[in-house]
């Protein structure tokens, strides 16, 4: 049941354009449309999502290493791990990395790879807000935005390559232009449609995971009150859309985090844990 | 000293009091709930101070008056007009790397800035050690259950 409610909303937020064309609300037509995305993304299969995933992980690595501190590192794999168990892609080799950079940012990476920086860690208040950025950063991965981003630029990144070719050949020169492409994504963002639908199902994983759901809200409320112009938050809300916008979708799911909104911040956790 | 001991519970999750306006007309309540009593009905863009927040309620300074609202009705000061300036903490970052350190400086400007992500070099040995912190669904469930999580059913958006 879940499985199917996941792929109408899949068909839904992936066909937008399509859907407001119906005239009324047509099943079979739903069904084709949840098939051909579907078919799209199954150009790019799981191994070679995840293959290419660890490529991107390890530029993003070279860029700004892991803060030396195992514990903090495990810490955050195990809130990260226990959210993606609440979803529809529970087995992928997730890993949870908390990079040593003051800007504040998240990153996810194809095939379950999510990243969040100590500036952003630094500013959090409780195990709930660190669980409501994970879950947004999940979705990505489990809705396949940067991998579908990738897919759909790839003609121009390879400039004549096949995709095809880049997916067989990981040492190969094509394959390497498709991770730079890859990464370089990171530098200039997904589309604001894909930002608010990882907002949107990831106050639900939250609270599937028995946080409270106020979490991400609480996080956007703390960056909207930062500066754009600091250098900390700068990359971060050039490709995002605004806090007050995300914060404003989110109040239409006010029902859903109120049910949620008693279920556990674990402040005391979060701040025994992120200390050196 | 009551004024201290609400400042002393606010500071676990609002490190101080922050200045927010209303984005809508909002009904200061006694109690984080909407069926609590109505202490003063606050028009919008009225100034407040956060004190503290607790769920989907945030509880507020507004003048003489202190109480509770929603806290989606709060904004915080917006991009640009809040904190001017630059807190400065990625140029202290970037003074650090190409620092004293013959290692850091030999790998280039390292960071997470669109030019720095743009030509970043693969880090395989940092990738591995990633690998090696990685919880399996076992003792996930288990860091859950110490912290009292419970696996609650939600239906996504429609």
């Amino acid at each position: 049941m879940r499985r199917i409610a996941f792929l109408m909303l899949l068909g839904l937020a992936t066909s937008a354009h399509a859907q407001f064309r119906l005239p009324s609300f047509d099943i079979n037509k739903l069904v084709d449309t949840v098939k051909n995305v579907g078919k799209a993304v199954q150009d790019i299969p799981e191994p070679e999502e995840i293959e290419i995933g660890q490529d991107v992980a390890s530029r993003l690595l070279g860029a700004a290493p892991l803060v030396p501190n195992p514990g903090l590192q495990r810490y955050v794999n195990n809130v990260g791990r226990w959210l993606a168990a609440q979803t529809e892609r529970p087995d992928l080799p997730w890993r949870f990395g908390v990079l040593d950079a003051p800007q504040l940012n998240a990153f996810a990476v194809p095939g379950g790879t999510i990243f969040i920086t100590r500036g952003l860690l630094e500013r959090m208040k409780s195990e709930a807000e660190l669980a409501g950025v994970l879950a947004h950063e999940i979705v990505h991965v489990l809705q396949k935005h940067h991998l579908k981003a990738i897919q759909k630029g790839a003609k121009t990144a390879l400039a004549g390559d096949a995709l095809g070719a880049a997916l067989k050949d990981r040492g190969g020169a094509a394959r390497d232009k498709l991770i730079s492409f890859g990464t370089e994504m990171y530098s200039r963002g997904l589309d604001k449609s894909d930002e608010l639908e990882a907002d949107r199902i990831g106050v639900v994983i939250a609270a599937r995971g028995g946080y409270d759901a106020y979490g991400l809200p609480s996080v956007l409320q703390t960056l909207q009150a930062m500066n754009a112009e600091d250098s900390g938050v700068a990359l971060m809300f050039k490709t995002h859309p605004a806090p007050a916008e995300r914060l404003g979708a989110l109040d239409k799911m006010q029902a859903m985090l109120d049910a949620h909104a008693g279920q556990p911040q674990l402040a005391d956790r979060f701040f025994q844990n992120i200390k050196r | 000293m009551r004024t201290l001991l609400l400042l002393l519970l606010a500071l676990p999750l609002l490190a101080a009091a922050e200045p927010a306006t209303l984005i809508r007309a909002t009904e200061l309540k006694q109690e984080p709930a909407t069926d609590a009593a109505t202490v003063a009905t606050l028009p919008e863009n009225a100034a407040v101070e956060a004190l503290q927040r607790k769920g989907g309620w945030t509880r507020i300074k507004a003048g003489a008056s202190e109480g509770w609202v929603r806290m989606l009705a709060l904004r915080f000061g917006g991009p640009g007009e809040a904190k001017k300036g630059d807190s400065g903490v990625t140029q202290l970052f970037n003074v650090a790397r190409t620092g004293t350190s013959g290692a850091q400086v030999t790998t280039g400007a390292r960071g997470l800035d669109a030019d720095q992500l743009t030509n970043a070099q693969p880090n395989p040995a940092e990738l591995a050690k990633m690998d090696g912190f990685a919880a399996d669904a076992e003792a996930a469930a288990s860091f859950a259950a110490k912290g009292k999580l419970s696996a609650t059913a939600v239906e996504y958006p429609k």
